[in-house]
């Protein structure tokens, strides 16, 4: 082994040590669920808008579908989903482990008046909970759901819009799926602004108006998620 | 005019007995008779303590000295509040008119991994002096400065490097987040030095090095509740703690080593 | 009494040059050797911190003692107002000569003239390195820094940082000596009391020390020590001092052989809160920066009850403007202080106590608006309202003079050492640069030069030209000392009588207000010396202490530093005594011109009264000899102090 090679590959692991580092420590963990979280709201966007075609026909609903899933790049961005996801998920968990040992004897009485706290802010692990739960099953209900065809233009296409009405023509199903998508939308409302935090961007000026936004965000796309299977429900007659 | 109006209140307190580290505490109960609602907080613990040597019972530890608001000594949860309901105020500056005749008060030392208790309401936060060896401070040897005004410093920005600089370092924000973590604090130190042109220089390190200590003292990581700036008793801001993150970030991708 | 002539060791010469003379002349430790010896600081404050920090960054082994959690509580931060400097930015007529004149004059010609032109060269040097530290200083648009003037001096040249200088600068030396902890080159001790001090061989060379949260008795060894202990203002019980100030390092010093210099010289700052109880713990200050734009001023009826934006302008009497119309509200804090105790006893003492004159601020906020006053007060105001629920903004401020700073303290040489060889103190803890009274915004001064820029220099100097013997802490003067301190503490423990610690330390507090305090009387100083010693004897017959010392028991900390205050209290009330004048901080009702100012005896107390502990029979009778220090003033001709 000449000494360049050795000097390289010394350097590479210094790199990387600073890397682990970073990703290791609260900030960075902290960062890392910023920034994903951040990506994961831009793709609940994007799902959400595509939800609404539904409100335009059941046709349109369907080919959106497929176009999605028969793009070659599907693979690649389900990956990259769900990489987002998991470090999303991961990163919190082991935080809000770090964070239980942090304080190992809670106090008698939870802080009160000008001091305390919104229960949204304090209680986004429980809502991360929900919301994981919710995605699996979420993903066996429709992603790993009965499979049901149709042909448009003599093409066979996923019927994704009959498996979605009857499902929600499920009352139960249909309550499920609201209290979990208000429960999103209590994590976004406080997730996308406080990523600018985590981020490093707080200004006097900009940051009210960013908390103004990400609840505003959050609002549209729990809103927009609900009122799929509200239209489903209540309007839509087959 | 509250100096002229002398009242007095009868309270119930409920104050947090531990013989150290690694006893296991138990709240005991007192009835405080007669309080002024001119006194302080403190002024009360006192005629509580000086009660219970007469009665020949062992007195209540707590850690107090200036008692003006500004060593940061002072540091109990008073009903769920570190330093008691008043925003802006130490448990020194609390005074007894905040609270109402026949209330229990509830009296807990500061809750933390990283803040063990030594005795009753007193805990050991030495992890915050560790924190600013690690790296709050400005390498200058005395004897090396220039001349004072040699570098102007915005107003703007020397205004709010002592708005971070106010910390008393007395850990309420530690003691009110829900995960112990000690955010504002780092972040006010390395907010005040990073907006000072004579702390340009170990920037990154100072963030670097402050944010490596802190994690390995037990601190929770900050989950943006604001807690923490809800019970400063200096309102230091948030804007510290994504000035942090901003910091540190940066410099652990720039870190060559 | 008198015997004994002490020796400044200030340098001849040109009073611009001595200290720089001095320094040349000065032996120098090799950086290399520096590693070898070690020095012991006790305090952590200003003084303290800075001198740890910088002896540490010289090379020596340090180690730093503070009996609190952490030294960024050290008292120094509680100090409001600012720290002065002879810089003349604002161009309006400073100079180092200035400031030394200014400050020997404000001591009322009772300090070393070298130590304090020493003290104003320093000055500017102390700004820099603070600035350079990032200690966050008020500044201009221009991004430049700002002064506003303090008490006794007609220039603009107090730098501060809103109302919170004292912190800033203590946030200063506490990161410098935390570096210098981090790096390995300060050993820090917190939670640690020095309850007495080592002797081997007529050299310090110790201390012992008390862990108070598990009452571990540790000896420690080093080849000289410092003291920054800061001032014994809590003798008085009520006191701006905070809680934990005491005397106690100080005084086992002084029972070891270190002299004792002008105790009676204690500063009454005029402008503190009012007492409101007797459960009181302390008192308040109200920064002398408020004098800037505040007016002081009582109705000229006595007794006038009347709400006090309810008197009209023409029956107010503003009777500093109206006697001392050069300086008016910043007359020296020993004039104000004085002025208003005759209001009051005068009976026009305002408030529920009558023990009260108004600090008024409408008329500046009506010139400047409330905005630029609370820029520069907010803070002071904010606390005056929570203390007192009363909004400074529209009702004036009642404040009354109380206990805040003592010029006394260990005595020292030009080189801050005192008579034993080895024990050096800095800061408030000595006696040396501020005479008979200390001027605004000059304690922050003094504590910073000492330690960043005199000791760094005396040390090396004195264990160049010093044999440090080779000893271990097995050595029979530790065994010694730890045997007295357990001892004593023994003593302490086994107290089971049925008064408080608490309420021995409040009645010393009395008597030393009444008879030692604004003003002090011949009859009234003995009458205290008795009540002191009575009251000791009290002490350990019925004082009561619970519990043991081998735990975090506060009532054990006060208890041995009441002890210490009983002592020192009758050594006060016999220096005032003794000193048969009045000057600055000591008015002796007997000694006073026609206008009731403070009338001194040139003739006969140009010095300093260094008293020493000659016998201590572990019973009640302490006795003392007192020595003196002859002063010069070459440069400042004492003159009676007009400020009119």
């Amino acid at each position: 082994m000449d000494l360049n090679t050795t000097f390289e590959a010394d350097k590479d692991t210094v790199v990387m040590s600073s890397l682990l580092r970073l990703v290791k420590s609260t900030i960075g963990s902290k960062s890392l669920v910023g920034v994903t979280g951040l990506g994961l709201s831009l793709f609940v966007l994007s799902h959400m808008a595509g939800n609404l075609l539904i409100l335009v026909d059941p046709k349109m609903y369907n080919l959106y579908g497929h176009a999605l899933v028969t793009n070659p790049l599907i693979y690649l961005a389900e990956m990259g989903l769900i990489a987002l996801f998991l470090a999303h998920v991961v990163k919190a968990v082991l935080l809000t482990f770090v964070n239980r040992q942090a304080r190992p004897q809670k106090y008698a009485m939870a802080s009160s008046g000008d001091k305390a706290t919104s229960a949204v802010t304090k209680t986004m692990w429980a809502q991360g909970l929900i919301i994981f739960v919710f995605v699996i099953l979420h993903l066996f209900t429709f992603k790993f759901g009965n499979y049901y065809e149709v042909i448009y233009d003599g093409e066979p296409v996923r019927d994704l819009h009959r498996l979605v009405v009857e499902v929600f023509a499920q009352p139960g199903y249909l309550v499920g799926y609201i209290i979990a998508l208000l429960i999103l939308g209590l994590h976004l409302s406080h997730g996308v602004g406080s990523a600018f935090q985590t981020l490093g961007f707080n200004h006097p000026k900009y940051t009210p108006m960013i908390k103004k936004i990400s609840c505003l965000y959050a609002f549209i796309v729990a809103g927009g998620f609900i009122a799929q299977p509200l239209y489903v429900f209540f309007i839509y007659k087959g | 005019m509250g100096g002229t109006s002398e009242k007095t209140i009868n309270l119930k307190l409920k104050i947090w007995k531990q013989n150290g580290p690694d006893d296991k505490g138990h709240f005991i109960e007192h009835e405080a008779k007669s309080v002024s609602t001119d006194m302080s907080f403190l002024e009360m613990m006192d005629v509580v303590n000086e009660d219970l040597v007469k009665a020949g019972k062992s007195p209540v530890e707590f850690d107090h000295d200036c008692r003006e608001g500004i060593c940061g000594a002072c540091s109990m949860v008073i009903n769920g509040n570190p330093h008691g309901p008043d925003t802006a105020t130490t448990t020194c500056q609390l005074h007894m008119r905040r609270f109402q005749d026949g209330q229990t008060v509830v009296i807990e030392p500061f809750r933390a991994r990283a803040f063990p208790v030594v005795r009753d309401l007193v805990v050991d936060r030495s992890a915050f002096d560790r924190i600013i060896q690690a790296g709050g401070f400005i390498s200058v040897n005395t004897g090396n400065a220039q001349d004072a005004n040699a570098l102007p410093v915005p107003k703007v920005d020397a205004d709010e490097a002592f708005a971070s600089a106010a910390c008393i370092g007395c850990g309420a924000c530690v003691a009110v987040c829900k995960n112990a973590s000690a955010n504002l604090f780092v972040s006010a130190k390395i907010t005040h030095l990073g907006l000072v042109p004579q702390g340009q220089a170990e920037r990154d390190e100072r963030a670097r090095n402050m944010v490596q200590q802190m994690d390995q003292e037990g601190f929770g990581a900050c989950t943006n509740t604001g807690a923490c700036s809800a019970a400063c008793p200096k309102e230091i801001s948030l804007e510290n703690i994504a000035q942090m993150n901003k910091d540190f970030l940066k410099a652990s991708l720039k870190d060559r080593s | 009494m008198s015997n004994g002539t002490l020796n400044s060791n200030c340098p001849a010469g040109d009073i611009q040059s001595r200290w720089d003379n001095h320094k040349f002349s000065m032996k120098l430790v090799n950086p290399a050797n520096k590693r070898k010896h070690s020095v012991i600081v006790v305090g952590t404050g200003l003084a303290g911190a800075s001198a740890s920090a910088s002896m540490a960054e010289l090379g020596y082994k340090v180690k730093a003692f503070t009996i609190l959690d952490s030294p960024r509580r050290s008292h120094s931060i509680a100090a409001q107002g600012g720290i002065n400097a002879a810089k003349n930015y604002p161009n309006d007529g400073d100079s180092i000569y200035r400031l030394f004149y200014d400050t020997v004059k404000g001591g009322d010609f009772r300090a070393r003239e070298s130590n304090v032109y020493r003290l104003a060269q320093i000055s500017n040097n102390i700004i820099d390195q603070c600035v350079a530290q990032g200690v966050p200083f008020a500044r201009d648009y221009g991004g430049l820094l700002a002064n506003r003037s303090f008490g006794g001096a007609q220039v603009s040249r107090t730098f501060y940082a809103r109302g919170q200088t004292g912190q800033q600068l203590l946030i200063g030396a506490y990161s410098a000596l935390s570096r210098q902890v981090g790096l390995g080159k300060v050993d820090l001790h917190t939670r640690k009391e020095m309850l007495d001090l080592v002797v081997v061989n007529g050299k310090a060379r110790g201390i012992i020390t008390r862990d108070v949260t598990t009452g571990k008795i540790e000896r420690h060894l080093a080849d000289a020590v410092c003291l920054a202990t800061g001032g014994y203002g809590n003798v008085y019980f009520l006191s701006t001092n905070a809680m934990n100030c005491n005397v106690t390092a100080s005084w086992r010093a002084h029972k070891k052989g270190a002299y004792f210099a002008n105790p009676c010289f204690t500063q009454i700052h005029p402008t503190c809160i009012p007492r409101s109880g007797d459960y009181q713990s302390k008192l308040t200050l109200m920064s002398e920066s408020l004098r800037n734009d505040g007016r002081v001023w009582v109705p000229k009826e006595k007794g006038d009850h009347r709400r006090p934006n309810d008197i009209p302008e023409e029956e107010r009497d503003y009777y500093l403007e109206r006697i001392y119309p050069s300086f008016g509200n910043l007359v020296p804090r020993d004039v104000a202080s004085r002025q208003a105790k005759f209001r009051v006893d005068e009976g026009r003492g305002v408030g529920p106590t009558g023990e009260a004159v108004y600090l008024d601020f409408l008329s500046a906020i009506k010139r400047d608006g409330e905005k630029a006053i609370s820029e520069k007060y907010g803070n002071l105001f904010q606390m005056y309202e929570k203390i007192t629920d009363e909004n400074p903004y529209k009702v004036p401020m009642r404040i009354y003079p109380a206990v805040h700073y003592t010029m006394g303290g260990l005595w020292v040489d030009y080189n801050l050492q005192s008579n034993l060889p080895g024990l050096h103190v800095l800061g408030e803890a000595n006696f040396s640069d501020h005479g008979a009274n200390r001027l605004g915004a000059s304690a922050l001064m003094q504590g910073l030069a000492d330690g960043y820029f005199v000791i760094p220099y005396t040390i090396g100097n004195y264990i160049a030209s010093n044999t440090i013997e080779d000893v271990t802490v097995d050595h029979e003067a530790f065994k010694e000392a730890e045997s007295t301190v357990r001892h004593r503490l023994d003593k302490i423990v086994a107290m089971n009588g049925s008064t408080t610690v608490d309420e021995i330390h409040r009645e010393l507090g009395n008597i030393m207000w009444n008879h030692v305090g604004m003003s002090r009387t011949a009859s009234g100083l003995k009458e205290a010396i008795e009540k002191i010693q009575t009251l000791r004897e009290k002490f350990w017959v019925d004082g009561k202490i619970v519990g043991e010392a081998n735990y975090k028991n506060a009532e054990v900390e006060k208890a041995g530093r009441v002890a210490d205050f009983l002592e020192l209290g009758e050594l006060m009330a016999m220096d005032a005594l003794t000193r048969e004048e009045s000057c600055g901080g000591h008015f002796r009702e007997e000694h006073q011109t026609p206008e009731n100012e403070a009338k001194r005896d040139d003739e006969n107390f140009t010095h300093v009264a260094a008293w020493e502990s000659t016998a201590d029979n572990g019973g009640n009778k302490i006795e003392w000899q007192r020595h003196k220090e002859e002063l010069d003033f070459e440069y400042v001709q004492p003159t009676q102090r007009s400020y009119k």
